[in-house]
């Protein structure tokens, strides 16, 4: 079966689409490549892609990240330049998780290093009736 | 290998997480793929036809949204099928398939009441929580059985 | 080609994302998706003032941002959720009022279910692009020259000749045969106004059988319903400067539409239960022994509170009726109580979703029903006005624009 996938690297990655896109070209695997804003789109036989996609990772094991799409490249279905322009509703969730990505990878390349973080710290709990009293006193006397 | 959910079920980061640690992730994306490719579907964009929208009432009732209905006719059969489930909430941009906030509401809940190994995190919002984020998940994964 | 915007959730999820395109390309017009940018979604509450739990709708409401900031992007805006959804039928009417105060562009608002096809969809999609396509055409306010109108109805088809802006001659007739009738009131028409067929300039059609009659007759206008109403309506009731409501109860569905200088620019189309509609009056008449048109003088000697009406249905509402009857209480009491239903219902369903503003011009047969105009009148608290002819509205509306068709 044919598959289609979402290669997106962080910003803060160093290795750019134009090198996926040269890396896959070079792997001699039988895959179309298609660069986006985000990184690269690419599409082929799901064994090819499988393949493809470990080449990728090594790239930049914790820069890049890979999601599977429903659409081929350009299909006239959900193609925006087919469908009244607009972005597709998938793209913005894309572009909401891509602007946290470099926090992933800085919690990827923490946990391949064997960091110990301590968990976060629990959001303040309410303030008791008593302190805001005082608040409340001091600010309307 | 266990077929992990990630919820939203669109979620970029969850099904990357879930299959560089060598599970599947059941992911929204490959319920539209069979879709689109079923010969003889002829329903643009998604090929959901108001078929789909029967199929939804097994998971919800007639007086639902039909939009409910068609949503959880790609969603619900990904819950049956997850051995084990990761939802992260917060974020405020859930559009498309997860675009409608009563159907992630009751695809939680079916995933919290279906007994399978779960865990419920918030999107980080700084490098502590995204190390942490990242350490719960891939210990999460690692216990699968 | 027409390019209406889309602010949507749910209609690619309940499978009719096909049919509102179909509709659209069936009137000559093509669906868009405003672009907007991620921070326009995730700040919609700063630039909406409204955010909810629903991405989808959020989306909506920054695309409506992006209309409004950018009205050159559409000619029209299409709002639409799915029925039963609290969240979206809040969103939907506060998207149509954004839209309506803070631009031209006319809006149309609708709730779907997975049974809507492209056919239910017509008529209003036709509505709105005729708005946005002929506003030098709607804007016209004087019928000129010796032209005619026919309104080929559900129920009735009506006819009427007019000459230099005076109505010279009326037909009404039952629709049995849809030519036929519109056929017969034509002549009726013709015969009053004493002018021969090949004397008129220009013939306009509406109604359910305009697309039908409109081939049979070679009608130089073929046009849906709302469009035509309204501009028959204000130039009957001599509002054709500034705001009006216009509300049709009609014999199988029901029209509200809020006009600006003659312009429609929201509108309301009901038509899922005869409860609401002149069909129900019609059986009430027939059950209380009198003529359709004695049941208004009878429900004005009524009081509608005396009679328990509890359900909306055509069927159990007939039921509570003969109930009422049986039970002793009067025949102009149940007149005025079926009166009140169907008003009330319109009121409920339709109206809320308008902004009415003054004058609230009732068109159309039921019009004439004086208990149905009072009850709205009772309902929402202002005067209404039913003008001479409201009965004619449509072949009115219809002989008045197809005179600026001759003229160009």
């Amino acid at each position: 079966m044919r598959v289609t996938k979402f290669v997106v690297t962080s910003q803060d990655s160093e290795v750019l689409p134009s090198d996926i896109a040269q890396m896959i070209y070079g792997s001699g695997h039988d895959v179309d490549v298609k660069e986006t804003c985000f990184g690269v789109m690419i599409d082929g036989e799901e064994k090819e892609i499988d393949e493809v996609v470990k080449g990728i990772r090594a790239m930049d094991p914790s820069g890049i990240f890979i999601k599977d799409r429903g659409f081929p490249p350009g299909d006239p279905r959900r193609c925006r330049g087919h469908r009244g322009g607009g972005a597709r509703p998938g793209f913005y969730m894309i572009e909401y998780e891509s602007k946290i990505l470099p926090l992933i990878s800085k919690g990827l390349a923490a946990d391949a290093g064997g960091d110990e973080e301590e968990p976060p710290t629990e959001k303040a709990e309410w303030l008791s009736s008593d302190k805001l009293e005082a608040i409340i006193k001091k600010e309307f006397s | 290998m266990v077929k992990v959910m990630v919820y939203p079920p669109t979620s970029m980061i969850l099904s990357d997480l879930v299959e560089r640690m060598g599970h599947e992730a059941l992911v929204i994306s490959k319920e539209v793929r069979k879709k689109i490719n079923t010969p003889g579907l002829d329903s643009p964009p998604l090929n959901i036809t108001p078929e789909d929208t029967k199929r939804g009432l097994r998971y919800a009732a007639v007086d639902v949204p039909s939009g409910v209905r068609g949503r959880m006719a790609l969603i619900g059969p990904m819950i049956e099928m997850a051995d084990a489930a990761i939802m992260v909430q917060g974020g405020g941009c859930n559009l498309g398939c997860a675009g409608c906030e009563r159907t992630n509401e009751l695809a939680g809940f079916l995933l919290r009441t279906k007994k399978i190994p779960i865990l419920e995190m918030r999107y980080p919002e700084d490098e502590t929580e995204a190390k942490w984020f990242v350490r719960k998940i891939r210990e999460f994964l690692e216990g699968l059985e | 080609m027409i390019r209406i915007a889309q602010l949507s959730c749910g209609p690619e999820y309940s499978g009719i994302q096909g049919e509102l395109e179909k509709a659209a390309e069936t009137v000559g017009a093509t669906l868009i998706f405003p672009e907007v940018d991620l921070e326009d979604i995730m700040d919609v509450k700063k630039r909406f003032g409204f955010e909810v739990a629903s991405g989808d709708l959020n989306l909506a409401m920054a695309r409506a941002t992006r209309i409004v900031e950018n009205p050159d992007v559409a000619d029209a805006v299409f709002v639409t959720t799915c029925f039963r959804c609290a969240e979206g039928a809040i969103v939907r009417s506060e998207i149509r009022k954004y839209i309506h105060e803070n631009s031209r562009l006319p809006v149309l608002s609708y709730s779907f279910t997975e049974r809507t096809g492209a056919d239910t969809l017509l008529t209003r999609m036709e509505a709105l692009v005729t708005t946005a396509k002929y506003k030098g055409l709607l804007s016209r306010e004087r019928q000129t020259g010796l032209t005619a109108g026919i309104d080929s109805g559900s129920t009735t088809t009506k006819s009427v000749v007019m000459r230099d802006n005076e109505i010279i001659g009326t037909g009404w007739v039952p629709t049995h045969n849809v030519i036929e009738s519109a056929e017969k009131a034509y002549d009726a028409a013709l015969e009053a106004a004493g002018v021969k067929r090949e004397e008129i300039e220009g013939l306009g059609m509406t109604g359910y059988g305009r697309s039908l009659a409109g081939k049979h007759f070679n009608a130089r206008l073929i046009q849906e319903e709302i469009t035509v109403n309204s501009k028959g309506a204000v130039f009957l009731a001599d509002a054709q400067k500034g705001n009006a409501t216009v509300i049709d109860i009609g014999g199988m569905d029901n029209k509200a539409i809020s006009v600006q200088d003659g312009i429609p620019g929201t509108f309301t189309m009901g038509g899922i239960c005869a409860g609401a509609s002149g069909r129900f009056l019609e059986l009430t008449a027939r059950r209380l022994g009198v003529d359709i048109t004695e049941l208004g003088k009878l429900a004005m000697k009524g009081d509608h509170t005396k009679v328990p009406m509890n359900s909306y249905c055509i069927v159990f509402g007939t039921q509570s009726l003969v109930n009422s009857l049986s039970a002793g209480k009067s025949r102009e009491d149940v007149a005025m109580a079926a009166c009140h239903s169907v008003a009330e219902q319109v009121f409920d369903q339709q109206l809320q979703e308008l902004d009415v503003k003054e004058p609230v011009i009732m068109v159309g047969g039921t019009a004439l029903i004086e208990g149905l105009p009072r009850a709205m009148e009772e309902l929402l608290g202002l005067k209404i006005i039913v003008p001479e002819y409201a009965q004619y509205i449509g072949s009115v509306g219809a002989s008045l624009l197809v005179s600026g068709l001759v003229e160009d």
